[in-house]
């Protein structure tokens, strides 16, 4: 029973990490109707900027903050001067550019910081345990999963309430009425985009210290983030959340039940998704 | 199409097929394996580029066929199984056709993004068969194997000699590549072109496109199962490498990189990957991401990849197929 309620908690916190990476991959999708494999990499590249933060300052918080804002940068960089560019080609060459970026930055990141991986301090109130259903377990996964529900409960928060939130939400529905409306869509794209990037790499910082920062990182969890969009629904916020949960207790659990098919299991999941319901469980029928 | 025009339209074949027949008299080893495995890797993009540039279909899963294929002839002419040459590739062929056929059925309902990310799935569970199935597929460590010699009545044909090998590429993955061309010039491959154009109208007209694209999706699978079955053969070696997503993005590159709009623009695309990748490994470990720069350029600001510059340039390039609209 003690073992179930572990692996439970281990799989909350990889829940919280994919919804972070997931949900800024699922509003770009839903806006955009773009792919973005490169989410991922910025995930990785908040992991890798972190890691070089602590190694120069020694300050997780500093790293936590500042991280994220060099994403937010970038990712208004990709869209503007990249991906706008490619936009009246078509999806296909949309697509293919965020996986060339993919590509591009996996490669560079092997090069600036080597393959091997590394490993992140914490805080030292975070790296201790705290005794939950009888075991010790440690805050920093705790941390990790509160994070990501406040941030969600802060997005969800601005998304329903405030005058952003509902134009983004419109784009999200229909980008055309919106333009037609006077608002600059453009701007509200490039804004999500750069939210999503930095949602992505804080999410990164954040599992640095959990899992380690290496050059496979990003693939890792943009297969998982895919997955997670496609059963919960491409476009929709709710079905992340849902969907996060589902494959990050599938995750966790999967190793211990079925340790032979741990690997297939997540993949099998999409495909019966895609296959029965390819919309995913919250999506529009189009 | 008559007197000067016609005969001008065979030169430039006629030349590359002189050319490439005579390559073992003039090349050096060396260059000659180079030749050989860019013919391989040519099969494996024009098998590729059928999907993505004749029906627009993005699949990130073509290394599951190339994977098959090579692991099938690594376990058909490995250790103690002794399967004649052809058997072998035939044999490979034919498992990723069904392969190509099961993987079909399933991927028939989506398109567009979802066929994407279907594709990824299905090449990454692939992936994973591979690395459990070890007593199979030899897991991290790959299979060894050993090319058959070829019996010809009285004697036999070392394939072990680069020549022997080479020729027999040449004139296997030769017709295929023929068979490809003449396969986009019949019904079912215009079908396919019209497909990308607009499905709606096409299944409006009374054609049953689940059905082209089944046939299309196996196809293309069986071609990259026998690509990936020459690979085992010229390396004498399968490694995880060649099911990962790695030789997806690989061909890929070749097939963006070659251009995706005219037939033998991933010929190109295969030749001048294999060449640079020669040429910058011996400057730099760094290569990939000079590869990478090349194709987000090539994205970004020539969509019709180093054929569509060449076309573009000359108007010259063999006679224009109507691939990109």
């Amino acid at each position: 029973m003690q073992e179930v309620a572990v692996y439970f908690l281990h799989g909350l916190a990889y829940a919280g990490l994919l919804f972070l990476v997931s949900s800024g991959l699922t509003l770009v999708f839903g806006m955009m109707n773009v792919l973005n494999f490169a989410h991922a990499s910025f995930y990785m590249l908040g992991a890798y900027f972190a890691y070089s933060l602590l190694v120069y300052t020694g300050n997780f918080w500093l790293a936590l903050v500042v991280s994220p804002m060099a994403l937010f940068v970038l990712g208004a960089l990709v869209e503007r001067f990249l991906l706008r560019k490619v936009h009246e080609l078509g999806h296909l060459h949309e697509l293919l550019l965020t996986f060339g970026l993919a590509y591009i930055i996996q490669e560079g990141v092997k090069w600036l910081w080597g393959t091997n991986p590394q490993a992140m301090a914490i805080p030292s109130f975070l790296a201790e345990g705290v005794n939950i259903f009888g075991v010790t377990y440690p805050v920093y996964r705790l941390f990790v999963f509160g994070l990501a529900v406040a941030l969600g409960l802060l997005m969800a928060l601005a998304l329903y309430t405030t005058r952003v939130g509902i134009i983004v939400r419109a784009a999200v529905d229909d980008h055309d009425m919106v333009s037609a409306l006077g608002i600059r869509v453009p701007l509200v794209f490039m804004g999500v985009f750069a939210f999503g990037a930095a949602l992505s790499g804080f999410a990164g910082v954040i599992a640095g210290p959990l899992l380690t920062v290496f050059p496979g990182m990003a693939h890792t969890i943009l297969v998982d983030a895919f997955v997670v969009i496609v059963v919960g629904g491409m476009g929709s916020l709710g079905g992340a959340v849902l969907a996060s949960f589902i494959i990050g207790e599938l995750q966790s659990f999967g190793v211990i039940l079925f340790p032979k098919f741990s690997l297939a299991l997540i993949y099998m999941l999409m495909a019966l998704v895609l296959v029965v319901r390819p919309e995913g469980l919250f999506g529009e029928r189009q | 199409m008559k007197g000067k025009g016609s005969l001008l339209r065979w030169f430039w074949p006629l030349v590359a097929v002189a050319v490439l027949v005579a390559l073992p008299a003039i090349l050096p080893r060396y260059q000659l394996r180079l030749v050989n495995e860019a013919l391989i890797f040519s099969l494996f993009a024009v098998s590729y580029n059928l999907l993505l540039g004749y029906a627009g279909l993005l699949s990130f899963g073509h290394a599951m066929f190339f994977g098959v294929g090579a692991y099938t002839t690594g376990l058909l002419a490995g250790k103690g199984a002794a399967m004649p040459f052809f058997g072998a590739l035939a044999l490979a062929t034919l498992v990723t056709t069904l392969v190509g056929f099961a993987v079909g059925v399933l991927l028939l309902r989506v398109r567009g993004t979802p066929f994407a990310l279907l594709t990824l799935a299905f090449n990454a569970l692939f992936y994973a068969i591979a690395i459990k199935w070890s007593d199979l597929t030899g897991g991290d460590d790959g299979l060894k194997l050993f090319r058959p010699a070829i019996d010809v009545g009285i004697t036999q044909l070392n394939t072990n000699a680069h020549s022997v090998f080479y020729y027999i590429t040449l004139l296997v993955v030769g017709v295929t590549l023929l068979y490809c061309w003449y396969f986009t010039r019949t019904s079912m491959g215009r079908t396919v072109l019209l497909m990308r154009e607009n499905e709606e109208r096409l299944r409006f007209v009374g054609y049953n496109t689940s059905v082209s694209r089944l046939i299309l999706f196996t196809f293309t699978g069986s071609l990259a199962g026998m690509a990936g079955s020459f690979y085992a053969l010229f390396f004498s070696f399968v490694s995880l490498e060649a099911i990962s997503i790695d030789m997806t993005t690989r061909v890929l590159l070749m097939t963006f990189i070659g251009g995706t709009g005219h037939f033998l623009g991933p010929v190109l695309g295969a030749g001048v990957y294999i060449y640079l990748q020669d040429f910058l490994s011996d400057l730099t470990d760094r290569w990939p991401l000079i590869m990478g720069v090349l194709f987000i350029l090539i994205v970004l600001f020539a969509p019709g990849g180093l054929s569509g510059i060449i076309r573009s340039a000359t108007g010259f390039f063999v006679r224009q197929d109507n691939a990109k609209g």
